[in-house]
């Protein structure tokens, strides 16, 4: 009894050690690191906050910031809500559907580098396919350069981002919308509830453990969002598109100011924390159950 | 089939693992030198590869190794090996000037004043204007092996077209983008999107106003950035944004998206490097491309030119340096360094290569850098990278705001007092 009461320990044992140096330790060892000043070359001198009171007076910190916060926005208000509506749309056997749920999911097959490259060609401001279709179209004057306008540059971005997770956040609708037992579905319609109070009162609801998992995993790719600003933008025009996760990146490994990347990814971690733990402690408050 | 292709796999990694092993053994007993190289483009690749098979001919008894890193990530990966006993390499690429001075500050490179062979020194080798980019503190560290010219790059047959004549002069110079203009080109084409492409022109303007003394200084961080001498060169150039000379939209288009406006004749010139000729696929337009010097503004400013230079460095910590000095020697003779220069169009350090030797616009660009006074490498390799990342943003932000250039002077003089004090 005591062997068997030990038998899961002993499989954990080798995952827990790896998840402890490769994960656990470097959060640790960054947020020493972000104590110091540190060109990665000589050893890290401590200089204890100097790097985060720098970052509180650096203007770039506060852009990338502020945009990150964009992505949040428009991460919640369009993928969410999308992928949902076209979960609920394909969750039925009709004809042809199969060949439009694998449509709308293929974006998230391709990798991001590629995804952004191909979203650089469409923005392209002369020969692009947006600019080229609206000035076909007789609305030439419509047509902007969508990756160099300063003020628009970020949602030009972050349209590309949603594109894939708009199918990722369908995905993972339609696996919950699978655990919606049909005999609750019936009951409620032998009730005498219409479409829209079934959709309300009995699918969210019930929906909830997916939602969950859909708007944590939103949340956290809105922050952390790196590889579509590194590759369509590095970050420019003049640091106009920047988010922490690029701007961590340039400091660290093209400045060699690994103390201040350091610093910025310690900030990172805290937003990140911060919003998933008051997202998860508000719904794990109200669990729901039928 | 699945299983036998998989069995298939492993036997081959085996037996070439096993191959591997005992070609290991048989060289165990020659000189081991290990190259690590930047040089990651398909033509240097293959010239530096090349090299070295002619070297090991000559010296059956060396063993010489490159490991090939993508430009980029190499800059980063040369930071983990230089401190390092086990995994630092014999010979490094690198860049000359401050990158080079950067790892020599810190002690982490092997002074080169025994390679040169009995009786000789650097000067038998290398012109005495590379003295400055290869020696610190009174040693040489870094051996150069080529460099390359920049200039405003322009297509022939458009200038022959509307009678256009090579500026020399300012004055000139703004004729010809006028000229250019009234006939529907767009003076001037450039891609922005990755900076550098503009920190050439804030460089021009500078060494060409203030000189290349002043300029290394403000390299340096010794001098303000809110120094009128500077605010000079923003207003000179805010002359040409003004009068809609340069393509628009240009922080959409690196710097090759840049070049072919040019190519395709829409715009009119390109202050570029002489690797511009490297990414043109059509032959017609590679004979059709021609250069001229960054027009002179003050003809009493000493002419200065940029010139980066690429080359090798021993680190301290190389495990087999005696042998690595033999090679590097081979690196600096005249046969290896023509033979480099020749097979990809740029100009060898070694000063004992004939001028005649080269193309007609390799020479152009040699005689054009015989005639200057000074050479420059290029802001990003002249100035700290957090310098030069920070100051590239604002020179960027200028060339599509002109209006402020007074914020962007104070932001940039911030980062130099960040950086340098």
């Amino acid at each position: 009894m005591n062997k068997r009461r030990w038998a899961p320990f002993k499989f954990l044992l080798i995952p827990v050690i790896l998840y402890a140096i490769w994960v656990i330790a470097p959060i640790f060892y960054t947020i020493f690191l972000s104590f110091t000043q540190w060109d990665g070359l000589t050893a890290p001198t401590f200089i204890g906050i100097g790097n985060f009171v720098d970052l509180f007076n650096d203007p770039i910190f506060y852009t990338a910031l502020f945009n990150n916060i964009k992505w949040l926005l428009v991460y919640v208000l369009v993928p969410l809500p999308l992928g949902l509506a076209f979960a609920m749309f394909f969750n039925r056997s009709l004809p042809g559907v199969k060949i439009f749920k694998t449509a709308i999911y293929l974006p998230l097959t391709l990798s991001f580098v590629v995804l952004s490259q191909i979203w650089t060609w469409i923005y392209q401001p002369k020969y692009g396919a947006i600019n080229v279709t609206l000035e076909a179209i007789g609305l030439g004057n419509l047509t902007v350069a969508w990756l160099s306008n300063s003020d628009i540059v970020t949602y030009s971005l972050i349209v590309v981002g949603c594109w894939p997770q708009t199918a990722y956040t369908m995905v993972l609708f339609l696996a919950g919308l699978q655990n919606v037992p049909t005999e609750v579905m019936e009951a409620a319609k032998v009730d005498g509830a219409n479409r829209w109070q079934r959709f309300w009162k009995v699918i969210l609801p019930l929906l909830k453990p997916a939602t969950i998992i859909a708007v944590a995993v939103t949340i956290i790719q809105s922050l952390r969002m790196f590889a579509i600003v590194n590759v369509m933008t590095r970050g420019g025009p003049f640091r106009s598109s920047e988010v922490l996760a690029n701007y961590m990146y340039v400091e660290g490994f093209k400045n060699y100011s690994m103390g201040y990347a350091s610093a910025l990814a310690v900030i990172l971690f805290l937003i990140i924390l911060l919003f998933v733990s008051v997202y998860l402690y508000q719904i794990f408050k109200t669990e729901v159950e039928y | 089939m699945k299983k036998l292709s998989s069995s298939l796999i492993v036997s081959v990694l085996v037996i070439s693992f096993v191959i591997g092993i005992s070609l290991a053994g048989l060289a165990a007993d020659k000189k081991k030198v290990v190259i690590n190289s930047y040089m990651a483009d398909p033509a240097p690749k293959e010239t530096l590869k090349q090299l070295v098979n002619r070297f090991e001919e000559e010296h059956p008894d060396f063993d010489v190794t490159i490991n090939t890193y993508p430009h980029e990530d190499y800059k980063t990966l040369i930071r983990t090996w230089l401190p390092s006993k086990k995994a630092s390499p014999d010979i490094v690429t690198w860049f000359a000037g401050e990158r080079a001075n950067t790892f020599v500050d810190k002690g982490l490179m092997m002074p080169l004043d025994d390679i040169w062979g009995e009786g000789k020194s650097f000067e038998d080798y290398f012109p005495k204007a590379f003295k400055s980019i290869s020696q610190f503190e009174g040693e040489t560290y870094f051996l150069p092996q080529s460099w390359y010219w920049y200039g405003f790059w322009y297509r022939e047959s458009v200038f022959d077209k509307l009678n256009l004549e090579e500026p020399v002069t300012w004055k000139q110079f703004l004729d010809v983008c006028e000229k250019l203009k009234e006939n529907g080109y767009t003076p001037i084409s450039i891609g922005s999107k990755f900076r550098w492409t503009a920190a050439a022109w804030f460089d021009y303007f500078d060494l060409r106003l203030n000189g290349a003394d002043f300029h290394m200084k403000l390299m340096k961080g010794e001098v303000k950035y809110t120094n009128p001498k500077v605010k000079d060169v923003f207003e000179k150039w805010k002359v040409l944004l003004d009068r809609g000379y340069f393509l628009d939209d240009h922080t959409s288009y690196s710097w090759q998206e840049g070049a072919k406006f040019l190519f395709n004749k829409e715009a009119g010139m390109y202050l570029m490097g002489q690797f511009i000729q490297d990414v043109v696929s059509d032959e017609k337009v590679k004979k059709d491309l021609n250069f001229f010097r960054f027009p002179i503004i003050d003809a009493s400013v000493p002419i200065a030119e940029e010139t980066p230079t690429d080359g090798y460095m021993i680190p301290k910590n190389a495990p087999h340096p005696e042998a690595a000095k033999e090679f590097m020697h081979y690196l600096a003779t005249q046969q290896s360094q023509w033979f480099f220069a020749d097979n990809l169009n740029r100009i060898a350090a070694n000063r004992n290569i004939e001028e005649t030797n080269y193309g007609p616009l390799v020479q152009k660009g040699l005689r054009m850098i015989n005639r200057s006074d000074k050479v420059t490498q290029f802001y990003d390799r002249d100035t700290k990278p957090a310098m030069a990342d920070k100051a590239m943003d604002q020179i960027v932000k200028f060339m599509v705001n002109p209006g402020q250039i007074d914020q962007i002077l104070q932001a940039m003089e911030a980062q130099r007092k960040k950086v340098f004090e």
